[in-house]
């Protein structure tokens, strides 16, 4: 099975750096229905295009993220 | 080199060219990036004498040293000119997702010289820079030209985009440039300078990696960060007693230090909204062109604009770049806009206010459609608001009548005439022509002592914050090389802040603003010095006005900075780097044929006359003399605000300008 990119919502702070650093702009903020605050976090809109770089799990300042 | 790219990217739009230069680390050691790059880069670059609407001006997109590396709060960018709205040192501050972009392109920053005969844009990724057609696009919306550009110009990455709207495109002085469907960065004028140049867009699509020196170092300063941000939650009918909160503090005598980390809790749950009914009640609002009070604008009229009214249209929060508070929000106006728009960034308090109080327009509805419709166009929302108000008042006073307003009734609070008085100024159209420019100029063409109801700084409008309230930033409103920037400093800024626990000169907070901070003093000077230095390291960082606010114990700038950079220098030696950019923008101006004392602003912002009535009532400010002080605890002439060549010399930019005043 593909490994793509995991969020912990309970840790993510929906900060963006993911989405920002993704060179092929696969993850979006848009998960909105999680949080009392409509905090968006990310959600991968295009599951063909992570090439799993990685990247985003790198980036991310608070290892919400994971490629799995 | 960490945390900067060592490249900056400068387009001629005359010769249609681009060209890569290399930035040596000594000038990033010397200035930081940023702003202070930008003003050593407009600096050398920028003729003495320019027009700011003609080839010679040099307009800037810069981003910061911490953008990138990791860090919180760190998701700014800036846009910097000469200003054709006060003639002197522009710059405009703004959020979103461009700031990275500029970065993974390669770059930190993009400047641009010269005029295109037809509308361009630039488009930028890991190999190319290109000058491209942008006729698709002029006279396009910003919203709807962002959108379009997205969609053609994407090859892998998401484009981010900087750019114009109609109002840049006709080159109102008041315009900005915007980027995310409706962030802005609006002041100085700086879109009239994109849209004199051209330049419709800037389309960034670069995904080169932004490396800092410390990671494992920066890593654990923004977990613990996330952690503290994370427990602040406060209930929501907290929004009820914002009022209350107000009244209570416009009374307190209180002088302990506030908590920064409450500012992150209240911007989480309202945004900005949480200043909408506190501002009124505690008198940092200003009211009716800032001649009124809370007799004019009372809980009645600010019932609509109260943060859970506007937070029931929220419908998605929006998070900056690199935030970890998420004071943003997109709000659902279908209904508000009569079907015009889907949806609109939730307005922020300067626009709320800009809109309400000093227009005395109660409906909050007609505010979010301004919101969207000014955002869409490009035009500062403070400004706009100004202008506004100051033709309210030159029609109570019988300056103006229905003759010259195109028929509009501009009575204070006629909602109708006020949308369709900034529809005219959008397009630029009849009395709305005239009102496009900002009050100084509108005021110059009407005469007949309209000046005298023409609120600004410079010839900038100020933000929608009270110096009679807040002394301090009266004298950041005033001596800034930006005049009528709300976002430099203020008493209750340095209160957050906390800067006395790390800069050795800053002073300890020992008064209370509502009293003893009325009277210019040493000591005052030093906290305003403190609170501008600062600000150059926040803007050379890319770093978040709240970040600013959340405070140096939570969110400690310098210590970032130093993971980014591996630089570990002090926090004093990073405030003398601010002290030095600062002279840099004062000298400009300076040099630009600007007298700092005409920057000062005008006598009713200072309490002159009093209000008579509301928290500010008999409060005046003793402006001319505040910021005499502070020129003269920056080392520039207390009298004239022109920096000596002591001063020049002892910060190491005395060659930038031949030994003295070039």
């Amino acid at each position: 099975m593909k490994k793509t990119p995991k969020c912990t919502y309970t840790v993510c702070m929906a900060c963006g750096i993911c989405v920002q650093a993704c060179p092929v702009s696969c993850l979006d903020l848009t998960d909105n229905n999680r949080d009392k605050y409509k905090k968006a976090f990310p959600q991968l809109d295009n599951e063909e295009n992570c090439i799993g770089c990685k990247i985003c799990e790198k980036q991310c300042p608070v290892g919400a993220i994971i490629v799995a | 080199m960490k945390g900067y790219t060592g490249k900056i990217l400068f387009v001629d739009l005359s010769t249609q060219t681009t060209e890569v230069i290399a930035i040596d680390e000594a000038v990033y050691q010397q200035y930081l990036s940023g702003i202070g790059l930008a003003t050593y880069i407009l600096t050398k670059t920028i003729p003495q004498g320019a027009d700011p609407l003609g080839a010679d001006n040099v307009l800037g997109l810069v981003s910061g040293i911490l953008t990138g590396t990791g860090s919180f709060m760190t998701g700014r960018w800036l846009a910097v000119c000469k200003s054709p709205l006060t003639g002197g040192w522009g710059d405009a501050n703004c959020g979103g997702t461009f700031a990275p972009a500029i970065k993974q392109c390669g770059f930190d920053g993009i400047f641009f010289k010269g005029m295109s005969e037809k509308p361009v844009y630039l488009y930028v990724d890991n190999k190319r820079a290109e000058i491209r057609d942008a006729s698709a696009y002029w006279g396009l919306d910003a919203c709807e030209a962002e959108e379009k550009l997205i969609q053609d110009c994407r090859v892998t990455k998401k484009p981010q985009v900087a750019l114009i709207g109609t109002a840049g495109e006709k080159v109102s002085l008041i315009a900005g440039i915007t980027n995310d469907f409706g962030r802005i960065a609006a002041r100085s004028g700086v879109g009239a300078v994109m849209g004199s140049k051209k330049l419709k867009a800037v389309v960034l699509a670069g995904s080169k990696p932004i490396k800092g020196a410390d990671f494992e170092g920066m890593s654990q300063a923004s977990k613990k960060f996330a952690d503290k941000v994370r427990k602040q939650n406060l209930p929501k009918f907290a929004g009820n007693l914002l009022p209350a909160m107000g009244t209570l503090a416009s009374k307190t005598k209180d002088t302990a230090p506030a908590d920064g980390m409450l500012v992150a809790g209240m911007l989480k749950t309202f945004g900005t909204a949480m200043n909408n009914t506190m501002a009124l009640t505690n008198g940092d609002a200003p009211i009716k062109n800032w001649k009124g009070s809370s007799k004019d604008f009372g809980k009645k009229q600010f019932k609509g604009f109260n943060p859970l009214v506007i937070n029931k249209k929220e419908f998605k929060k929006y998070h900056c770049y690199s935030c970890a508070v998420g004071c943003g929000g997109i709000c659902d106006i279908n209904k508000e806009s009569q079907g015009r728009f889907k949806h609109t960034h939730k307005p922020e308090y300067e626009t709320v206010n800009a809109f309400g109080a000093l227009l005395l327009n109660t409906d909050q509805d007609a505010v979010l459609y301004l919101n969207e419709l000014l955002n869409r166009a490009g035009m500062d929302s403070i400004s706009a608001g100004g202008a506004v108000a100051f033709a309210l008042e030159c029609y109570e006073k019988g300056i103006i009548t229905t003759a010259d307003t195109d028929g509009l009734e501009l009575n204070w609070g006629n909602t109708s005439a006020i949308i369709k008085l900034v529809e005219k100024m959008i397009a630029r159209d009849g009395f709305g022509d005239l009102l496009a420019d900002g009050v100084k100029v509108a005021a110059a063409k009407i005469g007949r002592n309209a000046s005298d109801y023409a609120i600004h700084c410079g010839g900038q409008e100020p933000g929608m914050h009270d110096a009679r309230l807040d002394p301090l930033l009266g004298v950041h409103f005033s001596a800034d090389p930006t005049p009528g920037k709300h976002t430099v400093g203020a008493g209750l800024y340095y209160q957050y802040m906390h800067l006395w626990k790390y800069c050795s000169w800053a002073p300890a907070l020992t008064k209370h603003p509502k009293a003893e901070e009325f009277l210019p003093s040493d000591e005052e000077a030093l906290k305003s010095i403190a609170n501008s230095c600062y600000k150059m390291i926040l803007d050379g960082a890319g770093g978040c006005y709240y970040g600013m606010l959340i405070g140096n114990e939570h969110w400690n700038v310098v210590e970032l900075l130093n993971f980014a950079t591996g630089w570990e220098l002090s926090y004093d030696a990073y405030m003398e780097i601010g002290k030095r950019v600062h002279t840099m923008r004062q000298m400009f101006n300076v040099r630009e044929g600007i007298n700092p004392k005409e920057n000062i602003m005008c006598k009713r912002m200072a309490g002159e006359p009093p209000l008579n009535a509301g928290p500010l009532k008999d409060k005046t400010v003793q402006i001319d003399e505040m910021v005499s002080l502070h020129w003269k605890h920056f080392g520039w002439d207390q009298n004239t605000g022109i920096p000596s060549n002591e001063t020049l010399k002892s910060l190491n930019i005395q060659e930038l300008y031949e030994g003295g005043q070039k």
